[in-house]
């Protein structure tokens, strides 16, 4: 007996890991793969790869791309004491289980919805949406799932946070077609709302094929005086009612005028008409007794089956005749390979945004799981496989495809498990080289040689926290009462208004190109100037560097101490004898010591990652 | 302002470069020293860069209702309580509570036919702000900086855009063209002030640009450099005397107060310094003009700041020999409608609404277009969006058809198609 249970045990280990190995590679087999075709394709270029980046460099790029964080020299030396041959392997894992991955990569994807949402209004809801982010990101739920849950969303958006994108372009069916063909499948389709694209094989039907699944995605406020009361509803929640039947006055009136004297007053109106009462009594209300007849509601309805407005199915705008109904248009898919459901005619919404997820996030999609990689591989690499990371599909060309193909095989045969591809790009000796002299622009130099990149804003926000703080926030008071209305929003929601008003400084889209990411005026202005930085910075009894002071007499050992607090690295011969210099020529240690963490926080290499 | 400042001109991204302009001129000069190469290149410079035209728009955020602003309609009920006022354009009336603006109409073309499509806020003020209507993947840079793109000087120590209140940004026309936005007219903005003496902070950005070697030659060229044009700007702007134009310690106080106390008439007042210290494009805007109730009483109270400061914006840059070379927008990004809802409130109305322009040898005293007598629509010569911008093109000697290239390899025009309207310049 007890031998065939063990035997059973066995072989149900065996069939686990049968199925683990069928499930997909591993990250260190793919990243093996990855480094081997790399590697060939330099040396076939004749470029020489650069070697690895030494530990502290490794750790200020790891910590500050998975948890948005930099290291404390206390972390940074134990690294590097550390002699263990898998302790980077081990980083990465425990990295990737900290609070701050799902955190930081939460609020990178708040920041690619929402800084170019076309509702200005969606600002209330970012909180919402990077909490339920954060969450499934702390859980690991596959890209494909959060996709799903984000094309197919119903609730109410200030409780509900998968409703985000929806709300972010207030369910507008053409907004939506163009930023979810953008952000989950690389391609750019917007040129082709108003004409063929001029230079890619869209049609101007295939985009509005595409803004067809989602006519009846309904956006609107569930209480009228609630502001913030807005939900995402199908229009086929309630079968048979179509969005032009809250206005037909049959059923208005037999719903709402509760005395049956034929007048609809203010009090007794409800939903969509209670809250434009006042405006359509002002415009229908032809005998100005201050209510609404039948006769005069009926006069007032708006016109059926125009697109946006009353209509339950989509119409392809006429761009020879704008206020015409347009060509009624049935969803269809436009990258024919993909296999997805066929919709019968006059699809519910559900049916309609499920078959969109379907068609997305197929495994017969490769689109889906190349536009994840090429993101996250950009961001980690500074550059990725198609420039700019959003404008992908089959007619752009991108550097070294079989790299992208070989990433986004193993993250689709791994389920889309997103900790996986962070741990296998992690893992490649690609991603842990030094920074190099090549050229960016050469196409034969590309991932030759770590290239530095601009840090976001939240790891900007968390490097200064933690060089400067101690727990507290050095950048709150004043800074953080810069838009007050917007900071109370802010703490209302949870969130940390220094951080908030540190965002709406630094920030920026997060598909912007590295090149084209200068900075500006304010934010150099920001960190020279500030008067809670500077005081921040200030060498006395309570701040990091008055610490630093306190504790190392010799100007060396101190210097050594600074440049880890901020830059996780020892300071090179070369900057140690210019800053000794600039300390002797002062004749004042503490005004030079904060002459020197000024410089060392307004330098380019403390906003940027290497 | 790292050591080696003074050969560096920011002038790339002012589309000259470098080895263009050492063709274009005699070695010899520069050889000889006859003409040192910061000589030369501001010659060149001035040359292109049309002798310090100026932009100023009034921007009346919320959507201004025509009835209560410069196109009243005493004679029709949907013209309500509004009286009317005489202007100094015979025959010509505007609504109560402008009486200042009433005395410079000579200089002002008044448009009461501008019409439009967008009737919600964001959309139409995104519209107004960048001759574009909203599209998710493409951002538009903002009209105030695309002129100023085609203007600004290089070597001015101020930014080319300022903004007093929020407004559009620059999108892909970068850092030199990002609106620089004042919360506070009348003093030094926020970080501008530096909080060490003049010559601690020349001693940390020298030695800053020291400690910028390292991470240069470990092969972050291309990001030092950037970061170097960048602090060298921001503290051009920290230490520049020019920065004495934000702070109005040495206005007379007789000029302060023509322009009222309050943030829009600082605002104006700001506009016409920095028009003065050669700053291209300046945005003052005015709050509080979504009158969805008590319209009348609301739009009283705004005019009391913004009457007086815009006649005075526009007399005090005429007096200075300015007004030729500066234009002048008052605006929002709508109408209301004809009318009067049941909270003495007008609502959004895009169909009808007016605008004026005045300077840059646009034609004053003049009325263009006009509504029908109940104001529901333009009874001729409508404005649209494209229409006014475009004019104001003409005006600055902007061509509004001149292509920017958007990241994605778009050619965008400054101003999406329009006439210009002829009248004006008539």
């Amino acid at each position: 007996m007890s031998i065939l249970k063990s035997l059973t045990g066995s072989l149900c280990v065996l069939f686990l890991f049968g199925n683990v190995l069928f499930a997909g590679p591993t990250s260190e087999e793919v990243a093996r793969e990855v480094d081997a075709l790399i590697n060939d394709a330099l040396q076939q270029a004749n470029v020489q790869p650069a070697s690895l980046a030494n530990d502290e460099d490794f750790l200020r790029r790891i910590c500050l791309d998975i948890a948005g964080t930099i290291p404390s020299p206390e972390e940074a030396t134990l690294f590097g004491l550390d002699p263990s041959a898998s302790k980077r392997a081990a980083k990465i894992d425990q990295l990737l289980a900290t609070d701050g991955y799902a955190a930081i990569w939460a609020s990178y994807w708040k920041d690619v919805i929402y800084l170019r949402a076309t509702e200005q209004r969606a600002a209330f809801s970012r909180a919402t949406f990077e909490r339920w982010l954060k969450d499934q990101f702390a859980e690991n739920r596959a890209w494909d799932e959060i996709t799903h849950d984000l094309l197919t969303a119903t609730g109410t958006v200030s409780e509900d946070g998968e409703t985000g994108l929806i709300f972010a372009h207030t369910g507008q069916p053409q907004e939506l077609a163009a930023e979810i063909s953008r952000v989950f499948l690389g391609i750019q389709m917007s040129c082709a709302n108003c004409h063929d694209h001029p230079t890619d094989q869209w049609k101007r039907e295939d985009f509005h094929q595409l803004a067809a699944y989602l006519p009846r995605v309904s956006v609107r406020r569930s209480d009228p005086q609630d502001p913030t009361s807005w939900v995402v509803v199908s229009l086929d929640d309630q079968p048979g009612r179509g969005r032009g039947q809250d206005f037909d006055p049959a059923r208005v009136f037999q719903f709402m005028d509760r005395n049956r004297d034929g007048q609809l007053t203010k009090d007794e109106a409800r939903g969509p008409i209670a809250e434009r009462f006042d405006e359509v009594l002002a415009r229908v209300d032809a005998d100005k007794n201050k209510m609404i007849s039948k006769k005069e509601f009926e006069a007032a309805r708006p016109p059926m089956d125009q697109p946006g407005r009353g209509s339950t199915e989509y119409f392809m705008p006429d761009l020879n005749d704008p206020s015409s109904q347009g060509k009624l248009t049935q969803p269809v898919f436009f990258l024919e390979d993909v296999k997805g459901p066929r919709l019968p005619r006059s699809a519910t919404d559900t049916q309609r945004r499920n078959a969109l997820s379907d068609y997305v996030t197929s495994k017969s999609n490769p689109w889906f799981a190349k536009a994840f990689v090429n993101r996250i591989w950009a961001e980690m690499l500074g550059r990725g496989f198609y420039m700019p990371i959003d404008d992908m599909g089959p007619e752009r060309t991108a550097q070294m495809e079989a790299v992208l193909e070989c990433l986004a095989d193993g993250f689709a045969a791994n389920d889309y498990d997103i900790k996986w591809l962070f741990r296998t790009i992690a893992l490649t000796n690609t991603y842990q080289r030094k920074m190099g002299t090549a050229d960016p622009a050469n196409p034969d130099d590309v991932f030759a040689s770590a290239t530095p990149t601009r840090l976001r804003s939240d790891q900007i926000y968390g490097a200064v926290q933690d060089i400067l703080g101690g727990g507290q926030s050095p950048l709150g008071g004043r800074f953080a009462a810069g838009d007050n209305r917007q900071m109370a929003m802010a703490m209302r929601a949870g969130r940390d208004p220094a951080k908030v008003a540190f965002g709406e400084l630094f920030g920026f889209d997060p598909s912007t190109p590295q090149e084209d990411l200068l900075g500006n005026v304010p934010q150099a202005l920001f960190m020279m100037n500030s008067p809670q930085l500077n005081n921040a910075i200030a060498a006395r009894p309570g701040t990091r560097l008055g610490e630093i002071l306190r504790r190392y007499d010799n100007n060396e050992d101190a210097l050594s101490e600074l440049y880890l607090l901020v830059l996780t690295r020892q300071p090179t011969d070369q900057e140690l004898k210019i800053n000794e210099q600039y300390i002797s020529d002062l004749g004042n240690r503490s005004e030079a010591f904060e002459d020197i963490m000024w410089s060392l926080l307004n330098s380019t290499e403390f906003i940027s990652k290497r | 302002m790292f050591t080696y400042r003074h050969d560096t001109l920011s002038v790339t991204r002012g589309g000259l470069s470098r080895r263009s302009l050492l063709k274009s001129l005699s070695f010899g000069a520069l050889a000889t020293g006859v003409l040192s190469f910061r000589d030369a290149l501001t010659l060149q410079a001035e040359e292109l860069r049309r002798q310090g035209r100026s932009l100023i728009v009034l921007w009346m955020q919320g959507g201004p209702s025509q009835f209560e602003t410069f196109d009243p309609k005493p004679k029709h009920e949907n013209g309500g309580e509004t009286k009317t006022i005489q202007t100094a354009i015979p025959g010509v009336q505007i609504a109560e509570g402008w009486e200042k603006m009433a005395g410079v109409m000579n200089e002002v073309a008044l448009i009461r036919s501008m019409t439009n499509k967008e009737g919600n806020h964001q959309r139409a003020t995104y519209q107004m702000h960048t001759g574009y209507v909203p599209s998710g993947s493409v951002k538009h840079p903002g009209f105030g900086s695309a002129v100023a793109h085609q203007i600004a000087d290089p070597e001015n120590d101020l930014p080319a855009v300022v903004s007093i209140g929020p407004t559009q940004g620059a999108g892909f026309l970068g850092v030199d063209f990002e609106p620089f936005v004042v919360n506070n007219p009348g003093q030094l903005p926020s970080n501008v002030g530096a909080p060490v003496a003049d010559t601690r902070m020349n001693r940390r950005l020298g030695l800053l640009g020291q400690l910028e070697g390292e991470f240069r030659e470990r092969g972050a060229e291309v990001g030092v450099e950037n970061h170097r044009q960048l602090y060298d700007k921001a503290s051009k702007l920290v230490l520049s005397p020019e920065t004495k134009a934000f702070d109005f310690k040495d206005e007379p106080a007789e000029v302060q107060a023509r322009y009222g106390d309050s943030q829009f008439g600082r605002g104006c007042l700001l506009a016409r310094r920095l028009v003065e210290h050669g700053v291209s494009y300046i945005e003052v805007r005015s709050n509080g003009w979504d009158t969805h109730q008590d319209n009348f009483d609301t739009i009283k109270r705004n005019a009391s700041q913004v009457d007086p400061a815009g006649a005075a914006l526009i007399a005090d840059l005429k007096e200075r020999g300015l007004l030729e070379k500066t234009v002048v927008l008052w605006t929002g990004e709508f109408g209301r409608t004809p009318r009067v809802n049941p909270r003495g409130g007008r609502d959004h109305y895009p169909r009808v609404f007016n605008s004026w322009i005045a300077g840059g040898g646009i034609k004053g005293g003049q009325v263009i277009g006009a509504s029908t007598a109940d104001g529901t629509a333009v009874d001729h010569t409508p404005v649209t969006v494209p229409d006014l911008l475009s004019s104001i093109c003409k005006a600055m000697q902007v061509d509004p058809t001149h292509e920017n290239i958007s990241p994605l390899g778009r050619p965008m025009k400054i101003v999406d198609g329009g006439n210009v309207v002829e009248e004006l310049f008539s």
